[in-house]
C-alpha cells in the first residue's frame, strides 16, 4: 500500500497536470503541502490539488486524506483514475515522475527563492531546457534516481529532496545551488544508469549531453581531436602536426584521466616513470643479462633502501587502485590509442626535445624535472608517490631522451617513435609497431632488442602473476596478453611492444635494485648527453649542408649550364633529403623521406625551370643557352645609356618591374621624350597647383562661411570661442619663472593685492563705524555724560570689557557700579559687542565734535592725562585691580586708535583731560605715580602690533572661509 | 562628387556649429594638411586633400564613401549629421552630456536619454543644444540635442527626456547598410 501511495502521490500530480494540461512549468508538485497547495489552487480549485501538495511527501497522505477529507471531499476512484492515467502513459512514467519530482524539487522553492533571488543554479537549467516535458521529467529523473541512490550522492540528497520536509528543504536547496556542479556529474551518472532504462527519452539524454558538453566539451576535445588527427595523418605523419600535438601530446595522456579519477593518472603516472625507470636500464643495457637480472630477482630488489619506498608506494597504490585500474585500463587505451598515432614523432621533434631540454637537463643535474613532466607531480597523490615521480622523472626523462638518441643513432631512419612517449599505453605502440613494422631498417636494427624483451616479458608476465601484491599488474599483462594478439602475430615484435610489455610490467621490475638504476641512470645520463651532443652537431652538419646547398639555390654558378644547374640541384636534393632525414625524421620509413625529398626535388625543378623559361626557352637547347647566360653576363654589368637620365630613370624603374626578362628588356627603344614627360609634368604640377589652389579658395570660403554663420550666431558662440581660447592657453601654459611675461602669473601680486585690499577695508570699516556708532551713542552718551561722568568712563571702561569683567565685579561687590555698567551695556549693546573700539570712538567722538577746537592744547598732555585719569579713578574709589586693567586696556586703545588715525588720538585725549579738570588737578601727584605703575608703554606698542597681526590674520582666515564655503555651496548646487 | 556649394556649406557649418561652434575651423583649417568638404551622392564627406585626388579615380557611380561622412542633406536641403561624424564632433564638442552606465544601452538603441540616466552635464548648456553624449568612462557614444537647459534638468522629474537622441554609436549596426 505505502508504495502504491507513494506511486499515486507522485504520479498524481503528473496526472492532474497531464490532464488538466497545466501549462505552467512552475507548478512543480512541491514538497511542502502549503505551497505547493495554494499553486493549485490558483490553477484549479479541484480537489487533485490539494491532495497532490500534502500527498507528494509520501506517507503523509493517508493522514493528509483523513483531514482533507472534511475539507474537500476525495474520491478513492478519481484517485485510482489518476493513477490509471499515468499507467496509460507509461512510456512518459519516467517524465511524469521527473515532473512530479522535479515539481516538488523546484516548484514552492524554486519560485519563492526566484522571487528572493535565491536560487540561480536552477533557474538556469529551467530556460535552457524550454520548459519541455522531456526536460522536466529529466530532471526529475535524475533527482529521482539520486533520491535512490541518495547513499551514493550524500552531496545531491538535499537536492533530491523530493520527500523532503518543508523545514529543511529550503536550507538543503541553498546547499543545492552550490552543489549544482555536482549535481550535473551526478545526474550524468544517474543518466548513465538509467540510459538503459530510458529508450523513450532520447532527447531528454541529448540534452543531458548538451548540458554535460560544456563540462566535458575539454575532455570531449581532447578525445576526439587526436582520433580525427590520427585518421587524418596516419599515412602523412607531417612534421606541423606533431609540432602542433606534441606538446599537447603529453599532457594527453595525464589530461583524460583528469575528469576521470586522478588517481588513475596519477597510478598511471607511476607506473609510467616506473616502467620509464626500466626500460631505460632495458635499453641502456639493451641485452638480455640486465632484464634477465631484474626479472629474475624482483623478490631481491625489494629490500633496497631507496627505491623500495616508492616502489611499495607504487604498489601499494595499485593494490588500492586495482579495482579502479582495472576500470580506468579499459578506458585509457582506448583514449590513447587515437592519441598513440600523435605521438608518432618525427626525429626532428625528438631533435628539437633534445635540444630543449639537454640544456635544461645540463643545468639542473639529474634532479632535473623536465617540462613534459612537470605534471607529473601534480598527480601524485601521497608524498611518496611523490618522491617516486621526482627520482622517476630524472630517469624517465633521461631514460626518454636516452631512448629517443639511441634509436636515432642505431636507425637514422628511427620511425618509431617509441621512445619519447614511454608512458605511452601498449596500444599506442603496437600501433606504431604495425606502422613501423613497415620499416625494415628500425626493425632490423632492434631485432636484438626485442628480442631479449620479449622473453623478458614473458617472464616478467610470470614474475608478475607469481606476487600477488601486484595484481593490477596481473591484470593489466592479462588485459594486454589479451590485446597483445594482434600486435604479437606481427613477424618483428618490434622493441616497442617489448619495451612496452616492460613498462607495463614494470611494478615487478621497480623490485629491481635501485642502485643498479642509479648506476644505469648515471650511465644513460652519460650516454644521453654525448648523444645529445652528437644529435647537435648533427643538426649544425645539417644546417650548413643546408645552407650551403640554400646558397648554391640562390647563386647558380654563372658559368654553370643548366645541365649543371640540374644536377647541383640534384645534389641539394640529395643533401635535402640526407638533412631531412635527420631533421624531419619521421616515422615514416625511407621512403616517406624519399618521396618527400622527390617532390621537394620536383619542386626545386619546377622552379628552376621557371627560372630558366625567360631565358631559355628550349630546356635542352643547352649550348644555346649557355652562350646566352654567358653573354647575358658579360653584359649584365655594362653601363646602359637609356637608364640615364630622368626618362632613363623611369625607364629604369619600368624595366624592374618586369625583372631581368630579356623579352621585355627596355632599350632605348622606350625612351619616351623628355619633353612630352616635362610637359606632362608640367601640366601635372598645373593641375596640382589648380588643385591646391581650388582647395585653397575652398578653404577661404568655407571659413568666410564659417565666419558669417557663426557671425549669426555669435551672440553664443562668442562666449563659448572665449572659453575656448581660454582653455587652450591654459592648457599651453607653462610657467616659466626666467620670463618677465610670467610674473603675472605669480601670486604674490595677488597677496599683496589682498593685504592691501584688506587693509584698506579696515580703514574703511573704521572710518565708517566710527560715524556710525558715534551716532547711536551720542544720544546715550550725553545723557549718560550729563548725569555722571566720573562713573561713566568706569562704566564705559567696563561696558567695553567683555561681560567677564561684570561678573567679576559682582563678585568684588561693587553693586553700585555693575547697575551703571548693566544700564550703559543695555544702552549701547550692540556697539559694544561690535568692537570696543568702536564704542569709545562713539563716546569720546561725541566730545570731540562738542570739543574739537581745543584738539591742539590738549596734544601734549594726551598720554598721560587719560592713563592718570583713568587709573587713579579707581585707585582712589577703591575700585578693583580689574578696572585698572580695563584702563589699561582702554589706554591700550586709545593709543591704537591714536597711532592709526590721528585726529581719533585727539579727540579721545581730549575728552579724559576734561575729566581731569574736573576732578583733579593737572600737577596731581597721583596723575604722575599711576602711569608708573602702569609704564608698560613698550609692551602696549607690541600687543598692539601683535593684535593687529592677529586681527588681519584672522580676518583673512575668516574670508578665505567664507569663499570657501561659497565655493561649496556653488558647487553642491551646479551638481 | 563636388565640392559644396556656399548655401549648402552654410547650413552644414549651422548644424556643424550646434555641436562644435568655432571649432569647425579646426576642422576646415587643419595644420596637418588640407582637408575639404565634399559632397556625393547628397552625403558630405570630409577628407584629406591625398584621398580627394586618389578618389577622383572613380567613376562617381562607383563610388560610395570617401573619407569619413559627416551627414546627408535630406531633400528638403536639411542637412542630418551621421554618427560617423562622431570622430570628429567628439573631441571638439562644447557641451557634453555623460549617462550613466545604466542608461548606455538605452541610448545606444537609439532611446532618448532621461534625468534618471543623466550623470553630468555640461552647465550653461541651453536648450536645444548640440550635445555629444559620453559614457561615464568618457567614450563618446553619440550626440543629440538637449531637452532641458542645465537649470532645467536640475529640477525635471527623473523619467523626462533630457537629451533628444540624434544618432549614436549603435547605428553603425543598426544602420550598417545605409552607413558609409
Amino acid at each position: 500500500m505505502e508504495d502504491s501511495h507513494i506511486q499515486h502521490c507522485m504520479f498524481g500530480p503528473l496526472g492532474l497536470t497531464m490532464g488538466s494540461q497545466n501549462t505552467a512549468p512552475p507548478f512543480d508538485p512541491g514538497c511542502s503541502g502549503t505551497t505547493v497547495a495554494t499553486i493549485y489552487y490558483g490553477h484549479c480549485v479541484d480537489w487533485v490539488v490539494s491532495k497532490f501538495g500534502r500527498v507528494l511527501p509520501v506517507l503523509q497522505l493517508r493522514c493528509r486524506k483523513g483531514s482533507k477529507a472534511r475539507t474537500v471531499k476525495y474520491d478513492p476512484s478519481k484517485y485510482s483514475h489518476n493513477i490509471r492515467r499515468l499507467d496509460r502513459t507509461s512510456p512518459d512514467k519516467t517524465t511524469s515522475v521527473t515532473q512530479l519530482t522535479w515539481g516538488v524539487e523546484g516548484g514552492d522553492d524554486d519560485i519563492s527563492k526566484k522571487r528572493r533571488g535565491e536560487f540561480p543554479p536552477y533557474e538556469p537549467i529551467k530556460p535552457k531546457k524550454t520548459r519541455t516535458d522531456a526536460v522536466d521529467s529529466h530532471n526529475a529523473f535524475s533527482r529521482f534516481k539520486r533520491a535512490q541512490n541518495s547513499d551514493r550522492n550524500t552531496e545531491v540528497h538535499p537536492l533530491t529532496n523530493g520527500s523532503d520536509l518543508l523545514t529543511n528543504h529550503r536550507a538543503a536547496q541553498r546547499k543545492g545551488r552550490w552543489f549544482s556542479d555536482s549535481d550535473v556529474d551526478s545526474d550524468e551518472e544517474i543518466r548513465r544508469l538509467v540510459a538503459a532504462q530510458q529508450s523513450s527519452h532520447g532527447a531528454l539524454q541529448q540534452e543531458a549531453e548538451d548540458d554535460n558538453l560544456e563540462v566535458v566539451g575539454l575532455d570531449y576535445l581532447v578525445k576526439s581531436g587526436p582520433k580525427g588527427y590520427e585518421e587524418d595523418y596516419d599515412s602523412a605523419g607531417t612534421d606541423e602536426l606533431f609540432e602542433s600535438k606534441r606538446n599537447p601530446a603529453a599532457p594527453l595522456q595525464e589530461k583524460p584521466s583528469s575528469p576521470t579519477a586522478k588517481q588513475f593518472s596519477a597510478k598511471r603516472s607511476d607506473k609510467k616513470r616506473q616502467t620509464k625507470r626500466k626500460t631505460p636500464s632495458g635499453d641502456v643495457s639493451s641485452s638480455k643479462p640486465s632484464s634477465s637480472l631484474q626479472k629474475d630477482n624482483p623478490a631481491a630488489v625489494h629490500p633496497v633502501i631507496k627505491h623500495a619506498a616508492d616502489s611499495h608506494s607504487d604498489e601499494h597504490d595499485e593494490e588500492e587502485g586495482n579495482s579502479s585500474d582495472s576500470s580506468s585500463d579499459f578506458d585509457f587505451p582506448a583514449l590513447f590509442s587515437p592519441s598513440a598515432s600523435h605521438l608518432r614523432i618525427t626525429l626532428a621533434d625528438l631533435q628539437k626535445l633534445a635540444e630543449t631540454r639537454v640544456p635544461s637537463i645540463l643545468g639542473s643535474g639529474l634532479k632535473l624535472s623536465s617540462p613534459p613532466e612537470g605534471p607529473a607531480p601534480k598527480e601524485a597523490i601521497t608524498p611518496d608517490e611523490i618522491l617516486a615521480s621526482i627520482l622517476g622523472d630524472d630517469s624517465s626523462s633521461d631514460d626518454e631522451e636516452q631512448k629517443k638518441k639511441k634509436r636515432k643513432t642505431e636507425g637514422e631512419t628511427s620511425t618509431s617513435l617509441q621512445v619519447s612517449e614511454g608512458n605511452a599505453d601498449k596500444c599506442r605502440r603496437r600501433k606504431r609497431e604495425n606502422k613501423h613494422g613497415e620499416t625494415k631498417t628500425s626493425e632490423v636494427l632492434r631485432n636484438p632488442q626485442t628480442d631479449s624483451s620479449s622473453g623478458s616479458e614473458e617472464e616478467k608476465m610470470s614474475a608478475a602473476e607469481d606476487q600477488p601484491s601486484s595484481t593490477s599488474c596481473s591484470e593489466e599483462d592479462e588485459q594486454e596478453a589479451g590485446a597483445a594478439p594482434c600486435p604479437a602475430p606481427a613477424p618483428c615484435s618490434e622493441s616497442s611492444s617489448c619495451e612496452e610489455e616492460e613498462e607495463e610490467q614494470a611494478p615487478p621490475r621497480l623490485v629491481l635494485a635501485a642502485e643498479e638504476e642509479e648506476e644505469l641512470q648515471k650511465k644513460a645520463n652519460m650516454r644521453r648527453l654525448a648523444a645529445l651532443q652528437q644529435r647537435q652537431k648533427e643538426a649544425e652538419e645539417h644546417k650548413r649542408v643546408i645552407q650551403g646547398a640554400l646558397a648554391n639555390l640562390d647563386a647558380p654558378p654563372p658559368t654553370s649550364g643548366k645541365h649543371i644547374v640540374f644536377g647541383s640541384d640534384d645534389e641539394e636534393e640529395k643533401q635535402e633529403v640526407e638533412s631531412k632525414k635527420p631533421l624531419f625524421q619521421d616515422s615514416q620509413s625511407d621512403d616517406k623521406a624519399a618521396t618527400d625529398a622527390a617532390a621537394a626535388a620536383n619542386q626545386y625543378a619546377t622552379q628552376q625551370e621557371v627560372r630558366l623559361k625567360p631565358s631559355a626557352p628550349q630546356l635542352f637547347a643547352a649550348s644555346e643557352d649557355e652562350e646566352g647566360d654567358e653573354e647575358e653576363d658579360g653584359s649584365r654589368f655594362d653601363i646602359r645609356p637609356e637608364f640615364e637620365g630622368r626618362a632613363g630613370q623611369k625607364l629604369m624603374a619600368l624595366q624592374s618591374r618586369f625583372g631581368t626578362d630579356e623579352r621585355f628588356r627596355m632599350d632605348s627603344r622606350f625612351l619616351e621624350d623628355d619633353e612630352e614627360e616635362e610637359e606632362e609634368e608640367k601640366t601635372e604640377a598645373q593641375k596640382s597647383l589648380e588643385d591646391d589652389e581650388a582647395l585653397e579658395e575652398e578653404k577661404k570660403k568655407n571659413l568666410t562661411i564659417l565666419q558669417s554663420v557663426l557671425g549669426s550666431s555669435q551672440q553664443t558662440s562668442s562666449k563659448t570661442a572665449g572659453k575656448a581660447k581660454k582653455f587652450r592657453d591654459v592648457s599651453a601654459l607653462h610657467y616659466d619663472p626666467s620670463k618677465e611675461e610670467h610674473a603675472a602669473f605669480e601670486t604674490k601680486t595677488d597677496e599683496t593685492m589682498k593685504e592691501s585690499k584688506a587693509t584698506r577695508k579696515k580703514k574703511r570699516e573704521e572710518a565708517h563705524k566710527l560715524p556710525e556708532v558715534s551716532k547711536d551713542i551720542y544720544f546715550e552718551v550725553s545723557g549718560d555724560l550729563k548725569a555722571v561722568f566720573g562713573p561713566m568712563n568706569n562704566g564705559s571702561a567696563e561696558g567695553e570689557e567683555e561681560k567677564n569683567w561684570d561678573q567679576v565685579v559682582e563678585e568684588e561687590g561693587g553693586g553700585g557700579e555693575q547697575q551703571l555698567l548693566s544700564s550703559l551695556l543695555s544702552a549701547d549693546p550692540s556697539t559694544m559687542s561690535e568692537e570696543s573700539t568702536g564704542f569709545r570712538f562713539s563716546f569720546f567722538g561725541d566730545e570731540s565734535e562738542a570739543a574739537s577746537g581745543e584738539t591742539t592744547e590738549y596734544k601734549a598732555e594726551k598720554i598721560q592725562a587719560p592713563k592718570v585719569s583713568w587709573h587713579q579713578d579707581p585707585r582712589f574709589h577703591d575700585s578693583s585691580s580689574e578696572e585698572e586693567e580695563e584702563e589699561e586696556d582702554q589706554e591700550e586703545e586709545e593709543e591704537k586708535e591714536g597711532q592709526s588715525s590721528t585726529g581719533a588720538k585727539i579727540t579721545e585725549e581730549e575728552t579724559p583731560s576734561k575729566p581731569d579738570f574736573f576732578f583733579f588737578s593737572s600737577d596731581d601727584h597721583r596723575l604722575k605715580d599711576g602711569p608708573r605703575l602702569f609704564c608698560r608703554m613698550s609692551q602696549l606698542e607690541e600687543q598692539r602690533e601683535q593684535w593687529e597681526e592677529r586681527t588681519s590674520t584672522l580676518r583673512q582666515e575668516y574670508r578665505k572661509k567664507h569663499k570657501d564655503a561659497r565655493r561649496k555651496l556653488k558647487t553642491s548646487q551646479k551638481s | 562628387m563636388r565640392p559644396l556649394t556656399d548655401e549648402e556649406t552654410k547650413i552644414m557649418f549651422e548644424k556643424l556649429s550646434k555641436y562644435i561652434g568655432e571649432n569647425i575651423k579646426l576642422l576646415v583649417d587643419r595644420p596637418d594638411g588640407t582637408y575639404c568638404f565634399r559632397l556625393h551622392q547628397d552625403r558630405v564627406f570630409y577628407m584629406s586633400e591625398k584621398i580627394l585626388k586618389l578618389a577622383t579615380n572613380f567613376s562617381r557611380d562607383k563610388l560610395i564613401s570617401v573619407g569619413t561622412c559627416f551627414g546627408k542633406f535630406s531633400k528638403t536641403k536639411k542637412f542630418r549629421l551621421h554618427i560617423t561624424a562622431l570622430d570628429f564632433l567628439a573631441p571638439y564638442a562644447k557641451f557634453k552630456v555623460w549617462v550613466r552606465p545604466g542608461a548606455e544601452q538605452s541610448f545606444l538603441y537609439g532611446n532618448h536619454v532621461l534625468k534618471s540616466g543623466l550623470g553630468r552635464i555640461t552647465e550653461n548648456t541651453m536648450q536645444y543644444q548640440g550635445v555629444v553624449v559620453y559614457s561615464m568612462a568618457d567614450v563618446p557614444l553619440g550626440f543629440g540635442v538637449a531637452a532641458k537647459s542645465t537649470q532645467e534638468c536640475r529640477r525635471v522629474d527623473p523619467m523626462s527626456i533630457v537629451v533628444f537622441h540624434q544618432a549614436d554609436v549603435g547605428e553603425f549596426i543598426r544602420n550598417e547598410d545605409t552607413l558609409t
